[in-house]
């Protein structure tokens, strides 16, 4: 049982990573019908800014994380720019191959200017975790839940709560509606574009500690965090977040009680089972995006 | 005073000319109406005023200002609200979170002043009261009629734009729906309305225009055009011989 206890805990906190990327995907498929293949990057990115400001600058851990996430809202707008707003009119498929242009682009540019060699980073906190029986919470994993479940709370509240969020959420389904409306439509898209890029790096700094940083650590992230959106029903909030964990306790159970080497491979046993049996996964879209 | 002018107004869809030189006035206080049959050039007519068809020619002026070129967002912020054919009521925002969301095109109120504001709209459509919680999708027609233009309202416009207020619903609710649209005027708001109802448009509005394939046919007061055998063989579809 302990056992049990012990990887359901260490499941939610990878879960809680694969729910933040997840959620970037989300927001950006429901504000932009943008389908994007470059989200593990700004994982990447993330993690890569807070090797450069606190590894190599030497600034406080805690300062460099705040700048990179600010940064990373930056890059989210000139992403947008660069990635979607050119091909805007020319339906889904351009822009997603654009995404995974975008991608390659990233990787090679941080391989350029880092080199190949990986990383590791120290955790958000200088203590190991907190034994409670015979469960070891680790404090890399904790402040993981932790967070992620501080901006799923404010995210909901700012969505459901703020006319903020009900312009965002009129933005995503019914553009020319919304801009009817004066609803400043662009403006919305960047916002998105910008917090799913600074959540998205958020989630690769969270992860760093755990994995080595690298040029292709936040690939296999992305493609499980993409599965969790279909598992949990694609381009659904709640979805992304319980697919997210369900996920990561999966895999985690998976790897213990079955076989390690296949860990990878639970994740997406999970996809095709998905696909087979349900296909609009856990949360199927309660209305199409227009009704 | 004249609020709104259209001059020689061209629009095109592709490869097909939509409307072929449109001249239009709408005087401070009226309610004007476009009639037509499927296809004369009435909705995008009001596409064209909102800033919605790019590929146009002409002008189009407010209060005397061209607002050619400008953008929906811009157009509704000089105060002209659009209530879109087929209601486009948001599908996933509750009926209050849709009629406050017609007041995006003005700043600087508080979220406060606002939902009063929605609460004096509730008081306008009553049977609305007890669905500000119910989703945009599981509203009836009538029923996303009031809150399109509940919405509409909320931009607080110097002209609103209807477009087939009536379409699809039973004829107890498209009186109510026209009963609003004279009480709208009432209260100080110049109407611009696109119908194919010919009969109820023409009973609340003070002059209309006939279209027919992107052209005025003939305009004039409501009488004027009941009797016009033009327009009654434009709505039997076609001209008499």
């Amino acid at each position: 049982m302990s056992n049990f206890l012990q990887l359901l805990f260490n499941g939610l906190g990878i879960g809680a990573i694969y729910a933040l990327v997840s959620l970037g995907f989300v927001l950006l498929i429901r504000a932009a019908s943008v389908v994007n293949f470059g989200q593990g990057e700004f994982s990447m990115l993330g993690a890569y800014l807070l090797v450069v400001f606190f590894n190599i600058f030497g600034i406080n851990y805690y300062v460099s994380m705040a700048l990179s996430i600010v940064i990373m809202a930056g890059f989210g707008v000139i992403f947008a720019y660069t990635t979607y707003w050119p091909l805007r009119f020319r339906g889904g498929l351009p822009v997603i191959i654009s995404t995974i242009g975008a991608s390659i682009f990233l990787e090679n540019l941080v391989l350029v200017l880092y080199g190949p060699s990986s990383v590791q980073i120290d955790g958000l906190f200088d203590a190991d975790g907190i034994q409670i029986g015979d469960v070891f919470l680790a404090t890399q994993y904790l402040s993981i839940i932790v967070i992620a479940t501080i901006l799923v709370v404010l995210q909901y509240l700012v969505f459901e709560k703020t006319l903020l969020g009900k312009k965002l959420q009129a933005t995503s389904q019914d553009k020319e509606m919304a801009s009817l409306l004066g609803i400043p439509v662009v403006f919305m898209i960047l916002i998105t574009f910008a917090y799913s890029s600074a959540m998205g790096g958020l989630a690769g700094m969270l992860v760093a500690p755990l994995l080595f940083v690298s040029v292709n650590m936040a690939g296999i992230i992305a493609l499980k965090a993409f599965a969790a959106n279909i598992i949990g029903g694609y381009g659904s909030i709640p979805g992304a977040i319980l697919g997210g964990l369900a996920l990561g306790v999966i895999e985690t159970m998976g790897a213990s009680y079955i076989s390690v080497p296949y860990k990878d491979a639970f994740a997406f046993a999970m996809l095709l089972l998905f696909l087979m049996v349900r296909p609009q996964g856990l949360f199927g879209e309660k209305i199409s995006e227009k009704a | 005073m004249k609020l709104l002018e259209i001059k020689g107004l061209t629009a095109r869809y592709g490869a097909a000319d939509v409307l072929k030189g449109l001249d239009i006035e709408v005087e401070e206080g009226e309610i004007v109406t476009l009639l037509g049959s499927n296809g004369a050039g009435k909705s995008t007519t009001l596409r064209c005023i909102s800033g919605l068809v790019d590929h146009v020619a002409g002008d189009i002026l407010l209060g005397g200002q061209s607002i050619m070129g400008l953008k929906p967002e811009a157009i509704v912020r000089l105060g002209i609200s659009h209530v879109p054919e087929g209601r486009r009521v948001f599908p996933g925002l509750t009926v209050r979170e849709n009629i406050i969301l017609g007041a995006s095109n003005r700043k600087g109120v508080s979220r406060r002043a606002l939902e009063g504001e929605v609460d004096g709209m509730l008081e306008i459509f009553p049977d609305l009261r007890r669905l500000e919680n119910a989703l945009g999708w599981t509203l009836s027609g009538g029923q996303l009629q009031m809150v399109a233009v509940a919405r509409g309202l909320m931009a607080q416009p110097k002209l609103l734009l209807l477009d087939e207020p009536s379409l699809g619903l039973a004829p107890l609710i498209v009186q109510q729906v026209f009963r609003v649209i004279a009480d709208i005027r009432r209260r100080g708001t110049t109407v611009l309305l696109v119908e194919q109802n010919a009969h109820m448009a023409l009973s609340v509005a003070d002059r209309g225009y006939v279209l027919e394939t992107g052209k005025l046919l003939v305009s004039g007061k409501p009488e004027a055009l009941w009797n016009d055998p033009q327009v009654r063989a434009a709505y039997l579809g076609g001209h008499a011989a």
